[in-house]
């Protein structure tokens, strides 16, 4: 879950970056903290991307439970995000990407926007379908932070 | 309403094209020539608001619209006025681009256009229909496919699973004497003339096969004269043809397995007759005369006629004279001849239309950005990111490492995490040196070969556990490095997990020889050892301190949450202050790292450098069983060589880099760093020498320069160790 | 008539014989201007270039024709600087009209690594005698009033080399000066012959198989661009050899009002604008390997936005036509000139993007291989044999545009 508040400036997002075998990251459990959650959830809660198949970024977690000896579980801290309605969504970035984007929900799409590589998150705790609500949070926007002044010029969204 | 022609008005009614109120207005919008009306010639266009070769044909008349004609001879000026706002960025231009996915897109709305998008959508398909006559002009068919269409709005590129061409045939030009006069029209153009109530005077319809020639005054036509003789007089010659001309550019221009054709866009058609005389290529005013004399001088093949006369180079890409140059050869050589290569585009777009919602490669930055702006940084791009230069004067820098303490952001440098039970044969394999034997808190300086055994990027490896280490990578090769280490170990199929830390950690290099009183003042009572490494708080920041040096002085490397990169590096800015402490940039860095020789990848080796070429033959461990090079510096081991890197010094200023290395008048190699050494008092330098016996002695920059041991400075590495 | 259309050259077809001294394989500038000095400078007219399709139909005619010398090893220096100094006689010498225009090529640097290399370069074209010198961005401004010095914002023009000897030639043209004068010596040029094997007679080469019958030959020559890899597989070789597709676009025609070549070397493309007015952009051969001679729409769209970042007045100019040629790119982005260590089989291939100012040198010196039976001085260093050795002529600097 994200954010219901549009918070329009950019924010670091902080998190745990998982590497595991693909069986051991399907039955990961990720947990926030109480006290201290990252910032990109709210206390506790944990958004869990599946960047590849041997791979996560769980933003907001704190600990990780991996059934993998070898897994690498990293804090990390290099990405920012946008939290965007449906229409900045559409003003911003959509008219952007060249690929099709995913129809379910929830949904990650990574791939090339505005010559960025960025990661789309799509969350589904919405009560509607596919028309875009244009009041909530849509999507989150995620980029590398060393990208950031890029996403901000090329997207038009704020810094 | 009205327009401007060459700055006198023409009236227009709504729903005109340019070129059908110019018509109206007994004008043309050029200086003469057939006119089609439906885009296949380049005869209407002229200069648009500033853009010359646009179709009059195909664009709307507006108001108060400036139009030009081109030159009646040579090509429309080319307008070279500064951009109106200079900093803008190109990729900020005014034209949009809207993009849909389609299962099928049908460019053309006519009859087998219209068949083939219903029988699409019967099929339950998801089609979109392209066609000029509503707004979207398709300019080009690419693999993919991708159509590439021009709106009056936008323009649109359209993804499609497949492409249908059903573009139709062309009315066939004149091509005649007199063929480039006013009064001119083909059949489909006159339709279009008269449905949009333009006075066409008296008329003369004349079928291909039976014109001989017009005649005209003062560049009107007058009167047609057929071939039986007859001449009939008339203000416009409307000009039939029982043939007519696939329009099939577009599918000529694109080899996709998704694209067909269908309709008469596909058919076969019957040649005109060979043509005699007139203009052939209006686009490049070629004559049926050019064409002949370049046949009579060998130019005996289509291809040949073409390039010699440049017949169907022009803004038409042979709509007008593709029929007639087939004709002619076809005629002149006995065999049917096939049409000429299609080229995109098909209806021509400007740069900025192409070049619209482009972006090029990002620059990245590194969490320490702001800093160094703030210390007054000159920044250069080095590897993809922004990186400070120098901070105004470098060889402060280079003092502040030599003698007290400086910051270098080192966050660029690739940084990976590799564990797994197969690691260490992993490593072995990568890298020409011994892994094994690092012991769990050491690490060891390494390269990176390529199968040929050339160098292609150096390193740290930092064993963490017994199946854990950190790799780090040059700045430059980080990304390349990645994908390198991943396709390798996926290809061997070991047991290694990877994570690239590139982006996500930061890096301080602390250096200099009060660098261990800094840390300590920051919460490290006791640093790591020389090539010891790790994780401890500083100043409240987890970091993997990694001790190493290639400044010559003590440094130590804080990687750490690139969140935190800017507090750290304030942090340790105060606690310095009564050091003095100075940040130092790329260009200090090259300076103290030649003092100690030690080389930079892809500055002062080349495409082809092994190990042994360096010197560093002692980082190759050949006993070892296999790693990636080893084959190829096996079989070139005992080949002569002939290529060295030397260490070389001078007296007086240091050279430039890149200068060329003499033996007497031969040039045996090039400067490939240099730099004049306040602490050895010379010009140092490597420098390649390439042909053998290499010399002890050379001549750079006409002053003599002695082969001499590096590192040249602190030779014993002792300063590393304090 | 437009002024363009060629009035001065003649092309004089041979029927076929069954043997040959020389057979050259490949009808473009290399394999013409080889038959043409072997004719001219050492009498040897018994020679057929056979050409699959027509002449000048492969990268002779899809090249973008900048004749420069302002390599990164002397070795490459001075055999380009020989190639230009030939160009420079080469209409004096065949009497044709090749269009041959001195303008001067500006690379553009944006970054201090870049000028570093701006740097090291004026120095060792100097020494090799190929006039280069550095200029500052005011003078690049002076020689080319339509650049934004800022590049958009985005790649400051910090200053750049000027290779003053840079030009350009209508590369039909220079096929033809060469084809004609070949073909007026006796000459056979054998268009629509494709070459589909190699005639051996144990390990010697003797001819070639062609789609029109067995031609016999003294000598087989490669001068193929494209195909190479396969007509060498024919021999028994394999060649440090990979072909990418190269493309290039250009506008329509406007009146002349740009003077010098721009290059830049760090987006890699370039532009001039031709003897007809077009503006040609060009950019170095796209990164995946392939033999495909389609061209894209990505390759348009990040040139035209390459172009609009320095030169903005291109962004109104109209794109008439987009092309795409092969080049073959050998391990050290060298030539491959000479013997082949297959008896009766050499070669001339390994000629990326940079063919087209190579083709009076390559053909002159490939000719005096052939022949006196040794590698001249001028093309030593570019032998096959150099890659088993391990001396690579590493030239990073050869690639269209670095």
């Amino acid at each position: 879950m994200i954010r219901r508040v549009p918070v329009r400036a950019s924010e670091r997002l902080y998190g745990l970056r998982v590497v595991a075998t693909p069986e051991a990251l399907d039955h990961a459990r990720f947990a926030g903290s109480a006290g201290s959650a990252g910032s990109a959830g709210s206390a506790g809660e944990v958004t869990v991307l599946r960047i590849a198949s041997d791979e996560v970024l769980a933003l907001g977690a704190v600990d990780a439970d991996v059934a993998d000896p070898h897994a690498i579980v990293e804090l990390e801290t290099g990405f920012v995000g946008w939290h965007l309605t449906a229409a900045e969504f559409v003003s911003n970035v959509e008219r952007h990407i060249e690929w099709l984007l995913p129809t379910h929900r929830p949904a990650l799409a990574q791939g090339l926007i505005a010559g960025l590589p960025l990661k789309l998150w799509f969350d589904d705790d919405h009560d509607h379908d596919h028309d875009h609500d244009h009041d909530h949070d849509y999507v989150l926007v995620i980029a590398s932070s060393g990208l950031a002044h890029e996403v901000v010029e090329r997207l038009g969204v704020p810094a | 309403m009205r327009f401007a022609l060459d700055d006198q008005p023409v009236d227009y009614l709504d729903g005109d094209s340019i070129a059908v109120a110019v018509v109206r207005a007994g004008q043309h919008p050029q200086h003469g020539g057939a006119l089609c009306l439906a885009g296949d010639c380049g005869n209407c266009s002229a200069d648009v608001a500033g853009v010359p070769f646009t179709r009059t044909c195909l664009t709307p008349a507006r108001p108060g619209l400036r139009v030009r004609r081109h030159p009646a001879v040579g090509g429309p000026p080319l307008r070279l006025d500064p951009p109106k706002n200079p900093v803008a960025s190109p990729a900020q231009t005014s034209v949009q681009v809207h993009r849909r996915h389609v299962d099928i897109a049908v460019i053309g709305a006519g009859r087998s256009g219209t068949a083939a998008a219903a029988s699409a959508r019967a099929a339950g398909h998801d089609v979109m229909v392209l066609d000029s006559e509503s707004g979207f002009e398709v300019v080009g068919v690419y693999p993919g496919p991708i159509v590439v269409v021009r709106t009056p709005e936008h323009m649109l590129h359209v993804h499609a699973h497949e492409v249908v061409i059903a573009t139709g045939a062309a009315d066939v030009h004149p091509v005649c004497e007199g063929n480039m006069l006013r009064g001119i029209v083909t059949w489909g153009a006159a339709d279009i003339l008269r449905e949009r109530s333009v006075d066409l005077g008296r008329t003369v319809t004349v079928d291909l096969t039976e014109l001989a020639r017009f005649d005209g005054i003062d560049g009107q036509v007058t009167a047609v004269v057929f071939t039986d003789g007859r001449s009939t007089p008339c203000d416009t010659a409307i000009v039939t043809s029982a043939t007519r001309a696939p329009r099939d550019l577009l599918a000529r221009m694109v080899s996709d397995p998704g694209v067909s054709v269908v309709g008469p866009a596909a058919e076969r058609y019957d040649l005109p007759p060979c043509p005699t005389d007139g203009i052939v290529c209006p686009c490049s005013k070629v004559t049926v005369g050019d064409l002949q004399m370049v046949w009579d001088k060998g130019f005996t093949h289509l291809e040949l006629v073409k390039r010699a006369a440049l017949c169907g180079t022009g803004t038409c890409q042979g709509g007008v004279c593709m029929p007639h140059l087939r004709a002619f050869v076809t005629e002149k050589s006995g065999a049917p001849a096939a049409p000429f290569t299609g080229r995109p585009a098909s209806r021509q777009l400007t740069i900025a239309e192409a070049a619209a919602d482009v972006f090029l490669d990002p620059f990245r930055r590194t969490a320490l950005h702001d800093e160094h702006l703030k210390l007054g940084a000159q920044m250069d791009r080095f590897g993809g990111w922004w990186r400070p230069w120098n901070y105004g004067d470098f060889m402060r820098e280079y003092w502040a490492v030599r003698e007290g303490v400086s910051l270098g952001d080192v966050s660029t440098l690739g940084k990976m995490i590799v564990s797994g039970p197969d690691v260490v044969e992993a490593l072995e394999r990568l890298y020409p040196t011994t892994i094994a034997d690092i012991r769990p808190g050491r690490s060891r300086y390494v390269l990176l070969l390529n199968e040929r055994g050339h160098l292609i990027d150096d390193g740290m490896v930092c064993r963490e556990s017994d199946d854990r280490f950190v790799l780090t990578f040059t700045s430059g090769g980080a990304s390349f490095a990645e994908a390198w280490v991943r396709d390798w170990i996926e290809t061997w199929g070991l047991n290694v997990r990877i994570m690239d830390r590139t982006i996500s950690l930061g890096a301080i290099n602390v250096t200099g020889p009060l660098a261990g009183e800094l840390l300590r003042r920051v919460g490290v009572p006791e640093s790591p050892k020389f090539l010891q490494h790790r994780h401890a708080d500083v100043a409240g920041v987890a970091c993997h301190i990694m001790r190493l040096s290639f400044t010559g002085e003590a440094s130590f490397e804080l990687h750490h949450p690139v969140a935190h990169s800017a507090e750290l590096w304030q942090t340790l800015m105060l606690a310095g202050r009564d050091l003095n402490i100075t940040p130092h940039g790329l260009q200090a860095l090259f300076a103290l790292r030649l003092e100690k020789g030690h080389v930079i990848v892809g500055m002062d080796t080349e495409l082809d450098t092994t190990p042994r070429r360096i010197n560093m033959d002692w980082a190759v461990k050949m006993d070892k069983p296999d790693f990636i090079g080893r084959t190829a510096l096996a079989r070139t081991a005992d080949l002569p060589d002939h290529r060295r890197l030397f260490g070389l010094t001078m007296d007086g200023p240091a050279p430039t880099e890149g200068a060329p290395i003499y033996v007497g008048d031969r040039i045996v190699g090039h400067v490939a760093s240099a730099f004049m050494s306040p602490t050895v008092g010379k010009a140092i330098m490597l420098g390649w020498q390439k042909h053998s016996p290499w010399v002890d002695t050379v001549t750079v920059d006409g002053r003599t320069a002695h082969v001499t041991d590096t590192p040249f400075y602190d030779p014993q590495g002792a300063r590393a160790r304090i | 008539m437009n002024e363009f259309v060629e009035t001065l050259l003649e092309l004089t077809w041979h029927e076929p014989k069954s043997s040959y001294d020389v057979v050259i394989v490949g009808g473009g500038g290399h394999g013409l201007a080889t038959a043409y000095y072997l004719a001219t400078r050492h009498g040897i007219t018994n020679v057929a270039v056979v050409e699959a399709d027509y002449i000048g139909s492969g990268n002779s005619g899809r090249n973008t024709t900048i004749i420069r010398a302002n390599y990164g090893i002397p070795e490459s220096i001075r055999f380009y600087r020989h190639s230009q100094k030939l160009y420079s006689d080469l209409e004096q010498e065949t009497g044709c009209w090749v269009m041959h225009a001195t303008k001067g090529l500006i690379w553009l640097a944006h970054t201090e690594t870049a000028m570093r290399a701006e740097r090291a370069r004026v120095l060792l074209n100097t020494a090799c005698d190929a006039q280069t010198v550095l200029i500052t961005p005011t003078e690049v401004k002076q020689l080319c009033p339509q650049i934004d010095l800022s590049g958009g914002g985005r790649y400051p023009v910090l200053g750049a080399s000027h290779h003053l000897p840079a030009s350009t030639a209508r590369h039909d043209r220079v096929v033809w000066a060469y084809a004609q004068g070949a073909m007026q010596r006796g000459v056979h040029v054998l268009q629509n012959t494709q070459v589909t094997g190699l005639l051996r007679d144990g390990d010697r080469v003797v001819g070639v198989r062609t789609s029109n019958g067995d031609i016999a030959a003294g000598t087989v020559m490669s001068a193929v661009g494209g195909d190479v890899s396969q007509l060498a597989a024919h021999a028994g070789l394999r060649l440090p050899v990979r072909t990418h597709p190269l493309q290039a676009f250009v506008t329509n025609g406007y009146g002349q009002g740009f003077g010098p070549i721009i290059s830049d070397t760090e987006l890699l493309c370039y532009i001039s604008q031709t003897a007809r007015g077009q503006m040609l952009i060009g950019h170095e051969y796209d990164r995946e390997s392939s033999f495909s001679l389609q061209s894209s729409f990505q390759f348009l769209q990040a040139n035209a936005a390459k172009m609009s970042y320095l030169l903005p007045f291109v962004r109104d100019l109209k794109i008439l036509r987009q092309w795409t040629g092969r080049c073959d790119v050998s391990a050290d982005f060298s030539p491959i000139m000479g013997f082949t260590g297959v008896d009766g089989f050499v070669i001339s291939t390994g000629w990326g993007t940079w063919g087209f100012k190579a083709i009076p040198a390559g053909g002159e010196q490939m000719a005096e291989l052939i022949a006196t039976g040794t590698t001249p001085e001028l093309i030593q260093p570019f032998a096959l044999s150099r890659f088993a050795a391990d001396h690579a002529m590493a030239d990073q600097g050869s690639t269209g545009t670095r």
